[in-house]
């Protein structure tokens, strides 16, 4: 059983968050909230998301599990405003899933969860760990967009920094310590990343946010933050690029 | 051949700028990249072929096997008509490139050479308006088997010849004042499509892929406006049509095998023809693709060159937004490499090096990468347990040594260097 109400603003950030990365997913439903966990399909990167049923305005459930295509769920949100209030409901026995926006109903098919098996998460110790506002990292690949394919993360004492090298031109993003809400480092760590990849995932997360940066040399980079008020907590993980000539 | 040779070596001297900037084999001939007016080096190509025995009259009559060509330069006022030559008979080998492997250069371009164009200047976009001529032309492409056809030209057909590295080449050509053609029967997949003036072009392409039905004869079918919904109907330059087609089919087929299970190891395909090696990496990974080329100096795209001339073009698993700069070609082999994915049921990563070696003096289509790709996707594969077990394969059966593949290689590149989740757990 799974039955909800949520804010489209909400359900629209989450839906964002999920599908830079993948489009058809599970989620784990029990009485407190839902998770997921999947990795996309070229297993470079991954996401895991808590949705505590605080986020919701109203939530019941038992345990089960759910498979959606999220570009339908984006269809729906497009029928909603900002502010709307979103029904969702679990027919279990017909297989559908039913969306309420206002006098529309939309029903629609689960996606079959057999064939997705259960995504491991690579348990790491990363050593540095950074707070910034999400919108300096916006800035920064904006301003990396047209030079290379890539990017460096550094964390040292001093700060974080964000740099992009391509053949002919380089741009940094240098975060000193006064900016960051939280630095803590052993000591100097780089890793690099695609550019493509980090710059969806950044994109992804609603730019009043801040997110918390896991770092270590040659080693994936962890990405965390909390939305809807504290109720929701997500991870991304992106495997770095390491150059062995 | 060593004639041909030695006379793109004489054009060395002439166009040595724009052939040594490596100009020429990014623009192949079609895009006036070097800013003169027409391509120098096909102009003298063109010139030496005038003295070919011409076929000598104002009229001619004979079977097309059955072949349309449809111009693109002047979009979209272009020169449409049929391709016949002045044979009568089973002249169906002439236009249908799935038959061609194995054939010498000489002996394509032997029987290419024979087939007069007749133009006549139509609206691609509003072709209803030109009459009769256009509904003949339709006819003939949609008709299965040769058909007797009877051209008049306003003069004699003139010895230009046409090279061109998406088009198959074929042979001199003359205005058309009037044509008559035989009546045959259609195809059975585009005629449905011909009258079923709903159906998308996407459609008809596909359902008639799916029948059966030849990849050469759907081009032929799509360049003639037989396909597609009524008010979008118009006709497309041959050279546009084929890639179009060649997109269409491999995108389609792409839908599928991209969410397939992966291959369980690394394969490599190789295969040789018309002075062209190949070899096709299979990955166990998901899809991504790249063609790579590389033209030695003194073949068709190169020819002045003192050194290999590389050009890569690749997609990830999201596909690819830009028009490949190698063009038609990367379309058709990503389209063959699909067919096998499919009958497989299998997806991979897919990395093609191709090496143009010195005998390749002539560009002879499209239908060259797509008929050898699938031939060598029809030989038994070499199967390895790693990347590196593969390129050391590909070191062995290539020429170029495989530090020089990797450097012009996203897909490779990105194999070696861009680490996995599962790498951590």
């Amino acid at each position: 059983m799974f039955k909800a109400e949520i804010r489209s603003d909400t359900l629209k950030s989450v839906v964002n968050i999920i599908s830079t990365l993948i489009d058809e997913v599970k989620f784990t439903v029990d009485q407190n909230g839902m998770e997921l966990k999947a990795v996309d399909p070229a297993h470079v990167a991954m996401i895991e998301m808590q949705i505590k049923s605080g986020a919701f305005e109203s939530f019941s459930a038992d345990n089960t599990e759910i498979g959606v295509d999220l570009d339908k769920i984006k269809d729906v949100l497009k029928l909603a405003g900002a502010s709307d209030v979103i029904s969702i409901e679990l027919d279990e026995d017909r297989g559908k899933l039913i969306f309420k926006v206002g006098n529309i109903t939309r029903r629609m098919n689960l996606v079959d969860t057999s064939s997705m098996g259960e995504t491991k998460v690579p348990q790491l110790d990363l050593s540095a760990s950074v707070t910034v506002p999400v919108s300096e990292l916006q800035r920064g690949i904006k301003a990396s967009e047209s030079i290379s394919d890539h990017i460096a993360l550094t964390a040292n004492e001093a700060g974080f920094s964000l740099s992009c090298e391509g053949d002919t031109d380089s741009v940094d993003l240098v975060l000193d310590k006064s900016v960051l809400s939280e630095l803590e480092v052993k000591s100097e760590v780089r890793s690099i990343f695609p550019l493509d990849y980090f710059s969806n995932l950044v994109k992804a997360v609603p730019s009043d946010l801040s997110v918390t940066i896991s770092l270590d040399t040659d080693f994936p980079v962890k990405i965390n933050f909390d939305m809807a008020d504290g109720n929701g907590n997500v991870r991304y993980l992106l495997a770095p690029r390491i150059e062995n000539d | 051949m060593t004639g041909t040779a030695k006379f793109f070596d004489s054009m060395a001297s002439y166009n040595k700028q724009d052939t040594s900037s490596g100009l020429c084999v990014l623009c192949k001939g079609s895009r006036n990249l070097c800013g003169k007016d027409r391509c120098p080096l096909m102009i003298k190509f063109y010139s030496q072929s005038k003295t070919r025995p011409l076929i000598d009259a104002k009229d001619l009559v004979g079977s097309s096997p059955p072949a349309v060509f449809v111009g693109r330069y002047g979009y979209p006022k272009v020169d449409i008509g049929p391709l016949l030559p002045p044979d009568l008979g089973d002249t169906s080998e002439m236009d249908t490139p799935e038959m061609w492997v194995g054939k010498s250069i000489d002996s394509i371009v032997d029987f290419r050479f024979r087939l007069v164009r007749g133009k006549y200047r139509i609206d691609a976009k509003n072709f209803r308006a030109a009459g009769r001529i256009v509904d003949q032309v339709q006819e003939l492409a949609l008709t299965e088997k040769p058909v007797d056809v009877e051209a008049n030209f306003s003069q004699k057909p003139r010895g230009r010849v046409i090279l061109d590295d998406e088009v198959q080449p074929f042979g001199p050509s003359a205005r058309m004042e009037r044509m008559r053609a035989a009546n045959g029967r259609f195809e059975r997949y585009l005629e449905r499509s011909f009258y079923d003036t709903d159906m998308k072009a996407v459609d008809g392409v596909i359902n008639a892929y799916r029948n059966g039905t030849l990849i050469s004869e759907i081009q032929k079918a799509f360049s003639v406006g037989t396909m597609g919904i009524d008010k979008n109907r118009r006709f497309v330059p041959t050279r546009w049509s084929i890639t179009a087609v060649d997109d269409i089919i491999g995108k389609d087929l792409l839908k599928t095998t991209k969410f397939n299970r992966t291959i369980d190891e690394f394969r490599i395909y190789q295969w040789e023809e018309l002075d062209n090696r190949w070899c096709i990496l299979m990955m166990p990974c998901t899809w991504r693709f790249e063609l790579i080329e590389a033209w030695y100096p003194n073949t068709t795209w190169n020819p002045s060159g003192k050194s290999i001339s590389i050009l890569s073009d690749h997609e990830f698993f999201d596909g690819r937004t830009e028009y490949a700069s190698i063009g038609g070609c990367y379309y058709a082999s990503r389209m063959a490499v699909n067919e096998l994915l499919t009958e497989e049921r299998r997806t991979a990563g897919v990395v093609i090096f191709r090496e143009a070696h010195p005998g390749y003096v002539m560009p002879v289509g499209v239908w060259n990468v797509r008929e050898n790709v699938r031939a060598a996707l029809k030989m038994k594969p070499f199967k390895f347990d790693s990347l590196e077990g593969a390129m050391s394969h590909v070191d062995k059966v290539m020429d170029i040594p495989r530090k020089t593949w990797i450097a012009n290689s996203g897909v490779l590149r990105d194999m070696m260097i861009q680490r996995r989740i599962e790498d951590y757990l």
